[in-house]
């Protein structure tokens, strides 16, 4: 199914260093380091700083030309110097980029020389990340990220009887925020990872810290093989990542679950949390699913039979088309930028009549969306330029999103996210009739 | 500089205007894990020719260096929109190991006839220049086969700073430039080299020099077409802009062409002025110096109310300027000056000796001079000198609100236009509106009636307002 074209245009993914970004910053002090050329680091601090509205600091080892002929191993070391250094961090994620990758460096051998080399290296922790850009997408770069740090810093220890809640796919801040509140309500002990809540939406307080406060706390990280199961949040239609890892590894039971969003998803993680606790889901969330359920009810005139367009990161996809589904719209294109087989099955199962495509670009999905007579596009803000030229609404949710405020404090899970989308959804084709547009 | 802390390296690329020092270093490589906020080659190719309207850029390369580039310059177009398309090979592993030539010639065909462009530039990125494809070979074969001029853009990103990327595309340009017939419709002919049209800035000016009497052949590259670059090489003379990206196009022009060129500026009162008469002086038309002075004491007129009243809110203030490029940086001074403001920092990504020369020149004592900063370093020279506003881009936009600092954007994706008379005086009210905003007073600690804390003070005015709190 991806498209048999050569080209991309208007891409509807990014590079696997990319997610590496959003694991290692939910993590407590913890710097990312690319190893490859200066550009590489500064593209994606603009990218990320466009979209969180923070500083996005990101080091490189600044490789040159020398560099990349003779090896980028004095690079890399100095930069972690630098990092070191400059920002104090008590662990660092590097991650390579196509240029390392391509000259060959071995990564791993170079930390472990500079471990032996300089003294400042002793309370730091290293995380090596293999991304060459031109293997796969920013979400299978999120998943090794997230898969690497749990591999090079669990110890077994007692058990903890804690359970492991994996953020499987990229979310936003106020999605983790709600997921923590839940959490806490329910009244279980949990290991949250990686936790982007404060770390890419910190309050403007005091000082400014080198490292943004907040993130998964190390401690916590190496603890995760002591846990009595895993639930990964968004691990539906990934390849086997952390949570199987520690299964394999430590025989820890996991459960990989969709994002939760639309009601059967949402009851879906609250089982799971039921099962595994022993405890029923708290009271206040039962009021809140009432809520969700009230409002659908509400809206479902609004919403009944529109054709809608969803794409972007695979497991939001789904968990927004399942939503679509459940309220009687109508979703005729389901697109994601990766090459997922099983996002593809999924996607298939739900809503049998659409036009799924994986490995998307805009230019295949405007093609679709303009063959198929389109009422709102659910997606990333780089779907904006086929908006404005088909004149559909867009419905801004997920990253990127370079021109609206919010993107921080968007909200897509559970009971409340789902409701608050469902809401939106209802605005932008109430608004759209308004317009005149439909 | 030694009150600061300073990377171990980066020492010589700071210095105090007074200091008894010698030149400052810069135009070399970003040292390793300081965050520089400079970008790659590639980068540097990217954002000159991408304004560029009706070219298609296909990035040869994975799909990352294309989708953080996309539509990325607020360049405008009053013609095609091709150029705010992303398009790219998407290398592949396979690619990576059996090479990207044949991809990259079938993909050529396959765009041309998908979105006829008047021309394809061709970016060669990192793993392109390991892995050695021949993009000469292929893109001088595709120009045959298409019809169409197919540029190649040699921008591997390792290949050094963003400079190098400045004279990649200079290169890729000169390529193009002398390839149609023109005969300018004026004896007065000119280009506007390093114009990007930001905003639609050459809108601004354009009219102005028409007016004078003098036909803009082109603009390299806001808002130009193919055709445009094209017949560049009949214009009388070549006026400068942005020095950083293209005076090495000016003076191969020269070279080749016999064209002069002249810096200038078309931002801030004083440089637009200067501008118009820069030009009507090369061409020793009395016709045109009048034009000129008519149209100086009009446009003056016309703004300076506005400017006026922004003016007398703002003067005094400590402005921090750090831009990409020295001749964005040099305009800033003197728009500061302009509007009775005190630059207390300046800094560049990619300022040469010479620059460096002629910022020191113009800044006053004690202003800081920075290169390839980084957030580090920008954070604590920023409180050092008490700034009350930065200039900069998106990159360096949050870390001046975190410390309760205005900021101004100044770079690619801004969205106002500040050339031209009306420019000046759009940038005076950005500045008003940003450094006055009401935001900045507010105070970051609440006060409680039950938890009184001995640190907080009970006016609750100015102790504790963003402004004085990030910055203590």
């Amino acid at each position: 199914m991806p498209s048999k074209r050569l080209a991309r245009v208007n891409p509807c993914s990014m590079c696997m260093p990319m997610g590496c970004v959003l694991v290692f910053r939910g993590v407590e002090s913890c710097m990312t380091l690319f190893h490859g050329s200066q550009g590489c680091s500064t593209y994606m601090r603009l990218y990320l700083a466009h979209h969180f509205r923070e500083p996005v600091d990101i080091a490189s080892s600044a490789l040159s030309e020398k560099g990349a002929v003779y090896g980028g191993a004095a690079n890399l070391k100095q930069g972690l110097r630098n990092v070191i250094l400059g920002y104090r961090p008590k662990a660092i994620g590097i991650a390579t980029t196509c240029l390392a990758e391509t000259i060959g460096d071995d990564v791993p051998q170079i930390i472990s020389e500079f471990q032996e080399e300089e003294p400042l290296a002793r309370d730091v922790t290293f995380i090596p990340v293999s991304t060459p850009s031109y293997a796969a997408s920013h979400e299978v770069g999120y998943r090794v990220a997230l898969k690497s740090l749990v591999q090079t810093m669990v110890r077994k220890s007692k058990p903890s009887g804690r359970i492991n809640i994996l953020v499987g796919s990229i979310v936003s801040p106020e999605d983790v925020r709600y997921l923590k509140k839940l959490l806490d309500c329910w009244g279980f002990d949990y290991i949250l990872l990686p936790d982007i809540s404060e770390t890419f939406d910190a309050p403007l307080n005091e000082h400014l810290p080198r490292i943004p406060a907040g993130g998964t706390p190390l401690d916590d990280i190496r603890d995760l093989a002591s846990s009595k199961a895993t639930v990964t949040i968004g691990g539906l239609v990934q390849e086997p990542g952390a949570g199987y890892f520690l299964e394999k590894e430590f025989e820890i039971p996991h459960r990989p679950l969709p994002l939760p969003i639309g009601l059967d998803l949402c009851d879906r993680l609250a089982a799971s949390l039921e099962e595994l606790t022993g405890d029923p889901m708290p009271e206040y969330y039962e009021r809140e699913r009432g809520r969700l359920l009230d409002t659908m009810v509400d809206a479902h005139k609004v919403v009944a039979e529109a054709r809608t367009a969803v794409f972007g990161d695979t497991e939001m996809v789904l968990g927004i088309a399942r939503l679509m589904t459940e309220l009687g719209m109508r979703p005729q294109i389901i697109a994601t930028g990766a090459i997922n087989r099983a996002f593809a099955e999924a996607a298939l199962q739900m809503v049998p009549s659409s036009r799924i495509i994986t490995g998307a670009d805009f230019s295949e999905i405007a093609e679709e969306i303009m063959a198929r007579d389109i009422e709102l596009m659910v997606g990333p803000f780089t779907g904006r330029q086929t908006a404005r030229k088909t004149k559909i609404p867009l419905l801004r949710v997920g990253l990127p999103n370079h021109d609206r405020f919010g993107a921080s404090h968007q909200l897509l899970l559970g009971y409340e996210g789902s409701m608050r989308l469902v809401e939106c959804m209802a605005n932008s084709l109430i608004e759209s009739k308004e317009r005149g547009y439909a | 500089m030694s009150t600061i802390k300073i990377f171990e390296g980066r020492e010589g690329h700071i210095q105090q205007k007074g200091d008894d020092c010698l030149p400052i270093s810069c135009n070399n490589d970003s040292l390793a894990g300081v965050v520089s906020q400079r970008a790659c080659v590639y980068s540097g190719a990217r954002v000159v020719l991408n304004p560029l309207t009706d070219a298609l850029h296909l990035v040869h390369g994975p799909i990352g260096c294309a989708a953080y580039t996309w539509d990325i310059r607020g360049a405008a177009s009053s013609g095609s929109d091709l150029y705010r398309n992303s398009f790219s090979t998407d290398m592949k592993e396979l690619d990576v190991v059996f090479g990207g030539e044949r991809k990259l010639a079938a993909a050529l065909r396959e765009l041309a006839d998908r979105f006829h462009p008047q021309a394809i530039f061709v970016y060669s990125t990192c793993i392109v220049g390991i892995i050695g494809d021949d993009i000469e070979t292929i893109c001088k074969r595709a120009a045959m086969e298409l019809g169409i001029p197919v540029v190649p853009v040699k921008s591997e990103g390792f290949r050094g700073n963003k400079n190098e990327g400045y004279k990649a595309a200079c290169n890729s340009l000169l390529g193009l430039i002398g390839t149609c017939d023109y005969t300018p419709k004026s004896r007065y002919s000119v280009n506007l080299l390093g114009e990007y049209n930001v905003a639609g800035d050459v809108w601004h000016v354009m009219p102005l020099l028409e007016e004078m009497g003098i036909d803009v052949v082109a603009t390299l590259t806001g808002d130009a077409r193919v055709a445009d670059i094209q017949r560049a090489h009949t214009a009388k003379l070549n006026l400068v802009q942005c020095s950083g990206s293209m005076t090495y196009l000016a003076k191969k022009m020269e070279e080749r062409y016999g064209i002069p060129y002249r810096r200038i500026s078309f931002f801030g009162l004083r440089e637009m002025a200067s501008a118009l008469r820069t030009t009507a002086d090369f061409f020793e038309s009395r016709q045109l110096k009048e034009k000129a002075e008519q149209i100086i004491l009009r446009e003056t007129a016309r703004v300076m109310p506005q400017i006026e009243c922004h003016r007398s809110r703002v003067s005094g203030k400590k402005a921090a300027i750090y831009m990409g490029g020295a001749a964005k940086a040099i305009s800033l001074v003197r728009a500061f000056q302009e509007l009775g403001m005190d630059v207390v920092i300046i800094g560049t990504q990619t300022g040469d000796r010479d620059d460096y020369q002629r910022i020191g020149y113009i800044v006053k004592d004690g202003t800081l001079i920075i290169d390839d900063a980084n957030p580090l370093e920008l954070k604590e020279l920023l409180l050092k000198q008490s700034a009350d506003l930065l200039v900069a881009g998106v990159k360096e936009r949050f870390l001046a609100y975190k410390l309760g600092i205005a900021f101004c954007d100044f770079n690619h994706d801004r969205t106002i236009n500040f050339e031209g008379f009306q420019g000046m005086a759009n940038f005076a009210r950005e500045i008003d509106i940003t450094i006055n905003s009401p935001v900045w007073r507010l105070s970051v600690k609440r006060q409680s009636p039950i938890n009184s804390r001995s640190d907080l003070t009970v006016d609750m005015g100015v102790g504790d307002a963003i402004k004085e709190t990030c910055q203590g």
